[in-house]
């Protein structure tokens, strides 16, 4: 199953909108998917009635949908994704965006979502489209990023039921309010590449050190042993789980990306091996 | 150019060394790129607030500045040097007030006890005289390095007798001592001088020669009377106080066998050791060196450069 066929059907999507459901608003396809329960705002005319009669309660026929996507993507640009053990974490979130692009296919659009930059021009179809989106990404200033503008922005600019991504890490994803993240979840399919910290495997520090914000200059002097290490694992991995848990009940799917490897979060939020990635 | 401590110019060596390599470090430390951190409030966070060795390494390193600055004002501390060439002569009584019962068994059996404990606190080397005296002073031991010998020897001591002639046992332990190195007269007794030479005089003598003399006062105010007599066995302790001050020494006053027994104890420790002034600022400095360069290899030393 490619990237663009787990989006059509909806893989992997949250429950709250309807197991296999592509999207509860696009118009009319042509490829039965499956039966669901009744959510407001689906169209009536595809409530199955005889479903209904067996089960007691509203069943809407889900279809697979044959209609043009739209490819959104945020990266983030902040300074703590230019840090890296070995490569920066902006280089792998660029592999998850140039995958995530790379996927559109025949009238599909991509759009590039620059929370720092102008207002995005209108969504670019085709290869040059999705090369440009990615320059243009790719091309942001490093600097301060907040994901709730960003998504504010998307939600200004995109159709409802684009497909957005945004790469970003830990700092970043925890800021962002629920509200704002369930209801870009609810007006697009949404979802989260999040880089995984550097240094949770093995936090590089040993004896005292001086350490400064990668973003706010902010600076402290601490000795680090096993055992601060070994803390600082356990907070790590629990602080990642935590976030993926959020997204989830908020209606996006996660995956998560370490440096070498951007668009494994893409494998991994839509359930489908890596080599089916462009 | 001459120097009156070289050993400072290693020690100045050192630190210049450690201070060199340990700012190369840090500063190398400074510029890898782990040190920029991608959110250092959550690291904050997840390491909680008590940094337990790097308060101890910061108060080690204020400790170690102290301690090598402390050493410029050259510090002298008073240590207890051991005596190997000091002499003391025990000078115990053996009047028949001795005999009394108020310290248990008898004042002359704790006083005995109490004397074996004072040769057994001595230095080795450290030589002992032991002197008896009743209605006359005699000499029980010459003095002798062999503390063995001495021990026994108290078991040679007479039988309790006779009034109590505590100037002659002054001035007879005032023959047995020479004139150089660390002397002590001890005198044990439970009595009022009431024959002999001037006690008074016989202790200033030995104080001018430079001789301590330490005075131990035994026995009760019970009024218990000497054995054999109607007389009550008295203690003067004013005369006694006045002999060791005469002779720059203590007097001690004890009530029963143990105290008996701790005073001499003590007495035998104090007449081991002479104060002695010592040069620490060499000591002082290479601690302090040392606390530093501890300090800094712990806190740079592991320290991963990338």
């Amino acid at each position: 199953m490619t990237l663009r066929d787990a989006l059509l059907r909806g893989r992997n999507r949250p429950r709250i909108f309807g197991e296999g459901s592509p999207t509860t608003l696009r118009g009319d396809g042509y490829e039965f998917v499956q039966l669901r329960g009744y959510i407001a705002g689906d169209d009536t005319r595809r409530i199955d009635w005889a479903a209904t009669a067996r089960t007691g309660a509203l069943q809407t026929r889900v279809m697979l949908e044959d209609i043009a996507l739209v490819f959104a993507a945020i990266s983030d640009p902040s300074l703590s994704m230019s840090l890296g053990r070995r490569r920066a974490l902006i280089d792998a979130a660029d592999d998850a965006v140039a995958a995530w692009f790379a996927a559109s296919a025949g009238e599909d659009r991509v759009m590039a979502i620059l929370p720092q930059g102008p207002v995005p021009e209108r969504a670019r179809a085709g290869r040059d489209g999705a090369r440009l989106a990615r320059e243009a990404l790719r091309r942001q200033p490093a600097g301060d990023f907040d994901l709730h503008d960003a998504l504010a922005i998307a939600r200004a600019v995109l159709p409802r039921g684009a497909a957005l991504l945004v790469a970003t890490d830990a700092a970043a994803a925890e800021r962002c309010d629920d509200e704002m993240l369930g209801e870009t979840a609810r007006t697009f399919d949404t979802t989260l590449a999040l880089a995984r910290d550097p240094w949770q495997e093995e936090l590089p520090l040993v004896g005292l050190n001086r350490l400064v914000d990668a973003e706010s200059g902010e600076s402290f002097v601490r000795w680090f042993g096993s055992s601060e290490r070994e803390a600082y694992r356990r907070a790590s991995i629990e602080r990642e789980e935590a976030l993926q848990r959020r997204f989830r009940r908020l209606g996006w799917r996660t995956g998560i990306f370490e440096e070498r490897d951007g668009a494994a979060a893409l494998a991994e939020a839509f359930g489908i091996a890596r080599g089916a990635l462009p | 150019m001459s120097f009156g401590a070289p050993a400072y110019l290693v020690v100045t060596a050192a630190l210049v060394a450690l201070a060199i390599w340990s700012l190369q470090r840090a500063a190398r430390l400074r510029d890898a790129r782990d040190r920029a951190f991608s959110d250092l409030a959550f690291l904050r966070r997840s390491l909680g607030g008590r940094d337990i060795v790097g308060t101890l390494i910061r108060a080690g390193w204020i400790v170690g500045v102290a301690l090598v600055g402390l050493a410029l004002a050259r510090p002298h501390l008073t240590l207890p040097e051991p005596i190997h060439d000091g002499a003391v002569v025990l000078c115990i009584d053996t009047s028949g007030s001795m005999a009394s019962t108020d310290i248990v068994p008898t004042r002359a059996l704790a006083a005995r006890a109490a004397a074996k404990k004072f040769i057994e606190e001595m230095s080795s080397g450290e030589r002992v005289a032991i002197v008896a005296f009743s209605g006359a002073a005699s000499l029980v031991q010459r003095l002798t390095a062999r503390h063995a010998v001495a021990i026994a020897a108290l078991d040679t001591l007479p039988a309790p007798n006779g009034p109590t002639a505590i100037g002659d046992a002054m001035a007879l332990a005032g023959t047995l001592l020479g004139n150089h190195g660390p002397r002590t007269v001890v005198v044990v007794t439970d009595g009022v001088n009431n024959t002999g030479v001037d006690p008074f005089a016989a202790a200033s003598s030995l104080g001018a020669r430079g001789i301590v003399v330490d005075t131990v006062g035994i026995g009760t105010n019970s009024g218990a009377l000497i054995p054999g007599t109607s007389e009550a066995a008295g203690i003067d302790t004013a005369a006694l106080r006045s002999y060791a001050r005469a002779g720059g020494g203590r007097f001690v006053r004890v009530e029963n066998a143990s105290a008996l027994r701790g005073a001499l104890g003590a007495l035998g420790r104090v007449t081991a050791f002479r104060p002695t002034s010592v040069d620490v600022a060499l000591a002082s400095a290479l601690c302090g060196a040392l606390l530093l360069a501890l300090c800094a290899f712990i806190a740079v030393g592991f320290g991963r450069i990338s």
